[in-house]
């Protein structure tokens, strides 16, 4: 290859890296994080999509390079070169993939861990969801009841979640964290919010006619604020 | 004595079809529609009688049960009257009762007449188109469905259908899609190709193929005719997860049983493939020779034949839950209803790799062919077929990263998931490399198979998000999923089924389709489906859910803007309808090798002699030798005795 092509090719490359840059920066790609799980969860996302931009560069270097380069004119009826392989090539395409989801796989784990490790002192909630709602528990508080999800900023809250019919799934974008609620299967989220807000709690398994209505609230609030909640007799 | 020896030589005697059929009302017991007419309500009415007698005789109430008889009367019973009747088992029948058979006996086999593509047919070109016009047939029915679903979500809200109803448009869409389109699509693209790849006659057991053929309408009729039964189409998505589904209305057994008939029509097709391809090959063509399209129809036979029959168990356990009062999946009975789940990924996600890997060995071949470039790397393209082969069954827990299974196993599924892109990216570089330095021809067939490559990368790295739990565990069941299923089974395999359709088009129908109007239905695609599916990737990780009728209103704009650009997207179908029909009625006639491709099919005339080959073909080297001086993939007996040398590569 000359020297001119491999400038041409790596400009390309930047220019193919720049764009898809953009499109990762430019649009809001995820809800502001309104949880310590979201924010690892972020850094999982941002570092594979620097991976992707990096590999999206080079396969749209070389592709739009050869389109450009290599395309034949109407009357050319000659043939390419007779080229079978490249080893070398061929174990490095092999080999340095396998780093790049290797340290993902290694990066998802560690996080994987850290969101679902216990922190002290953790708040429990019983989640409970059935065709189309959903209804929270606070044993803490003598079993208080609510139709919204009202949780302390900062503080370790573990979900323990429950479906009485189909298959549920709890998901609050905000805090990246999701579980599906199978009949039968009794399972925990953890979730350490750390903004005070309000936040959409949504259904995502498709669990019958109402399934797109089934949604609520996670209302975070301040320790005092949901202190007083707490003690309070009855109120959503 | 000779003649006899003469005549075994001969298998293939020139025959004109079948004969007439006769007259008068024995018409109505010769095979064809009109026997069908009445044999599938005669087995309806046996069906039904079954029913009705079990149920007296037990004395179950009603007696007259209406769901039951549905299931066994119209959904088992009729379908097996209907290919009673149009002749599948006619050759078998006679056989098991002693009749006189001949076992050569070639009177289904070719088309003589457009009649002979509406009749069972033994040869497996006219099985192929059979395939292929059935499938775009359901294709554009499901694509409609996705413009009903479409025009529901252009607005937040309600407008034109109720929340079950819109359930349905989707999952019949995806069923559809999946069962009736591109898995079959692939089979019909392979039917016609595979036997003439080999150099062989037809495949290896013509009237199976058949019957696989004939499975295919009655599966798609019974899903598109759920719709009109009470309480409206099977509406739990075509991943249809229990119990939700068994709790539905009876919509939902014309799923799980059109899933069986597609099944069975997968499992044969799969199994005709791999006897064909391991028993019929012309002399010469070792595996290592063998075409990277019959590699990867080898390895997705393999996948059919472990994989579906986990769909249909999974189906089955649904439909006895539902009517037979099992408790497979039913928690107050015992069941276990995650164990759904896994039955059913255990065949979907190798199911996505029978959607893919045919599609990876079209695109090896009209890149290869249009690039002038031997394909690079050949060996190491067979062996990551296997390596997804092998990898495709560790993996299926990728889709319940969120559902509640054992946590333990959510990191090792991670990992093979994520291995997984290394056999595809193996494959994926190599395409590039065949391009490099090559002499590209930018016809249509080529501009879907490069679209296809760019696509697939996109589709890949969105993969790469999904693999890694914790973006999954954000992501999981929003519109990034929806986003990242079209760019691997829209940008990836219909790229590639219009690929082959417009590569082997001329050999298929011995015409020429318009290359004009290739190009634009290339391009109109491309920018419609990007314009359609890259956005939801945006709507998905914000947090919009999929399968919702209704959403945040937050998500408005790019809805409507999602809705224009698919409505733009199913109308570029048309000037593919066009194309497609007025070039096979008026189109110029092909020359047998309009590509200048090594590969055998177009060694013969186009379309292929009743045949296949009218004489036997020696394949002498490898089928990408372009470039290369002298080199042959196969000799004709005709040709020059100088030109016999082998081509080592």
């Amino acid at each position: 290859m000359r020297r001119g092509s491999i400038v041409q090719l790596i400009v390309i490359g930047v220019l193919a890296g720049a764009i898809a840059s953009a499109f990762a920066l430019i649009p809001n790609w995820l809800p502001e994080p309104a949880s310590k799980e979201a924010g690892r969860i972020d850094f999982v996302f941002w570092f594979v999509t620097g991976i992707c931009i990096f590999v999206f560069s080079i396969v749209a270097a070389v592709s739009v390079f050869a389109v450009w380069k290599f395309r034949a004119k109407p009357d050319d009826d000659s043939d390419g070169a007779p080229i079978h392989g490249h080893t070398g090539l061929e174990i490095a395409w092999t080999a340095v993939p396998t780093l790049l989801v290797t340290s993902i796989a290694v990066v998802s784990a560690i996080v994987l861990a850290k969101d679902d490790a216990q922190g002290a002192n953790p708040l429990r909630v019983e989640v409970t969801a059935q065709q189309f709602f959903w209804s929270y528990r606070y044993p803490e508080s003598g079993n208080k009841e609510s139709d919204v999800l009202r949780l302390p900023v900062n503080r370790s809250i573990v979900l323990h979640l429950t479906s009485k019919d189909v298959i549920h799934s709890f998901w609050v974008p905000e805090f990246r964290q999701k579980q599906d609620i199978v009949p039968g299967i009794h399972p925990t989220l953890h979730i350490t919010p750390t903004k005070v807000g309000t936040y959409p709690v949504i259904c995502t398994e498709l669990c019958g006619l109402g399934h797109a209505l089934m949604r609520s609230r996670a209302i975070v609030m301040t320790d005092d604020a949901f202190q007083k909640w707490a003690a309070q007799k009855g109120g959503a | 004595m000779t003649s006899v020896v003469a005549a075994e030589h001969q298998p293939y005697a020139a025959h004109e079809g079948l004969p007439p059929p006769p007259g008068g009302w024995r018409r109505l017991l010769y095979p064809g529609f009109l026997r069908a007419a009445w044999m599938a309500p005669l087995f309806f009415g046996i069906g039904c009688g079954i029913v009705v007698l079990c149920r007296w005789w037990g004395g179950w109430h009603p007696i007259w049960f209406g769901e039951i008889i549905v299931l066994v009367g119209a959904l088992i019973a009729a379908p097996i009257g209907f290919l009673a009747g149009v002749g599948v088992f006619d050759y078998w029948v006679r056989y098991a009762i002693g009749a006189p058979t001949v076992p050569e006996d070639h009177t289904g086999h070719g088309a003589y007449s457009w009649r002979d593509y509406f009749r069972v047919n033994t040869d497996h070109k006219v099985i192929g188109m059979q395939y292929l016009v059935t499938t775009v047939v359901f294709f554009l029915i499901a694509g409609l469905l996705a413009m009903l679903v479409r025009a529901e979500l252009a607005k937040p809200g309600m407008q034109f259908f109720d929340n079950q109803t819109y359930n349905g448009l989707f999952s019949v869409h995806a069923s559809l899609m999946i069962f009736l389109f591109v898995i079959p699509a692939f089979a019909g693209l392979a039917n016609f190709v595979v036997p003439l790849m080999l150099g062989a006659p037809d495949m290896a057991f013509p009237r199976l193929n058949a019957l696989s053929y004939w499975l295919l309408p009655i599966a798609g009729i019974m899903m598109v005719s759920s719709f009109l039964v009470p309480g409206g189409a099977f509406a739990s998505g075509w991943t249809g997860y229990a119990p939700l589904s068994v709790h539905q209305p009876m919509g939902t057994i014309f799923f799980n049983m059109g899933v069986q008939w597609a099944g069975a029509s997968s499992i044969m097709t799969a199994l005709n493939f791999l006897v064909t391809i391991i028993t019929m090959r012309a002399p010469g063509m070792t595996f290592w020779r063998m075409p990277l399209l019959v590699w990867a129809n080898f390895t997705t036979s393999l996948l059919v034949v472990i994989a579906t029959p986990f769909i249909a168990g999974s189906q089955f356990f649904v439909m006895f839950d539902r009517v037979m009062h099992t408790h497979f999946f039913d928690i107050a009975g015992g069941g276990y209803p995650l164990g759904y789940q896994h039955i059913f990924w255990f065949y979907s996600h190798p199911a996505v790799y029978i959607m893919m890997l045919p599609g990876f060995g079209i695109a090896s071949e009209v890149i290869s062919t249009f690039s002038r470039k031997p394909i690079f790397g050949y060996r190491l393209m067979a062996l990551s077929l296997m390596a997804i082969l092998v990898l495709g069954f560790s993996v299926w827990a990728h889709h319940m990263f969120v559902s509640g299974m054992a946590p333990w196993l959510r990191v090792p599924m991670m990992v093979t998931t994520l291995l997984i892109a290394i056999p595809t990216g193996i494959k994926v570089f190599s395409w590039l490399a065949t391009m490099w330095e090559g002499k590209i021809h930018f016809n249509t067939p080529m501009l879907w198979a490069a679209g296809f490559v760019s696509m697939f990368v996109i589709g890949g790295l969105s993969g790469i998000y999904l693999g890694a739990v914790p973006i999954d565990i954000h992501v999981s069941d929003t519109y990034f999923v929806v986003a990242h299923i079209h760019y691997v089974l829209f940008g990836g395999s219909l790229f590639t089924i219009f690929a082959g359709i417009y590569y082997w088009f001329p050999k298929m129908t011995g015409r020429m389709y318009n290359e004009t109007l290739g190009k634009l239905h290339f391009w109109l695609t491309f920018v419609g489906f990007n314009a359609t599916f890259f956005p939801m990737h945006l709507i998905g990780t914000q947090g919009m859910p999929r399968r919702v009728s209704d959403y945040d209103p937050m998500f408005a704009h790019w809805n409507m803007f999602i809705s224009v650009a698919s409505f733009f997207l199913g109308a570029s179908t048309i000037v593919f309808l066009y194309n497609m029909i007025t070039s096979w009625v008026r189109g110029p006639k092909a020359e047998s090798n309009p590509w200048r491709a090594h590969t055998l099919e177009w060694q013969v005339s186009s379309p292929p002699p009743y045949f296949n080959f009218d004489e036997l073909p020696q394949v002498v080297g490898t089928p990408y030798e372009y470039g290369v001086p002298g080199a042959r993939h196969a000799v004709f007996n005709g040709d020059r005795v100088g030109e016999l040398e082998e081509v080592k590569h």
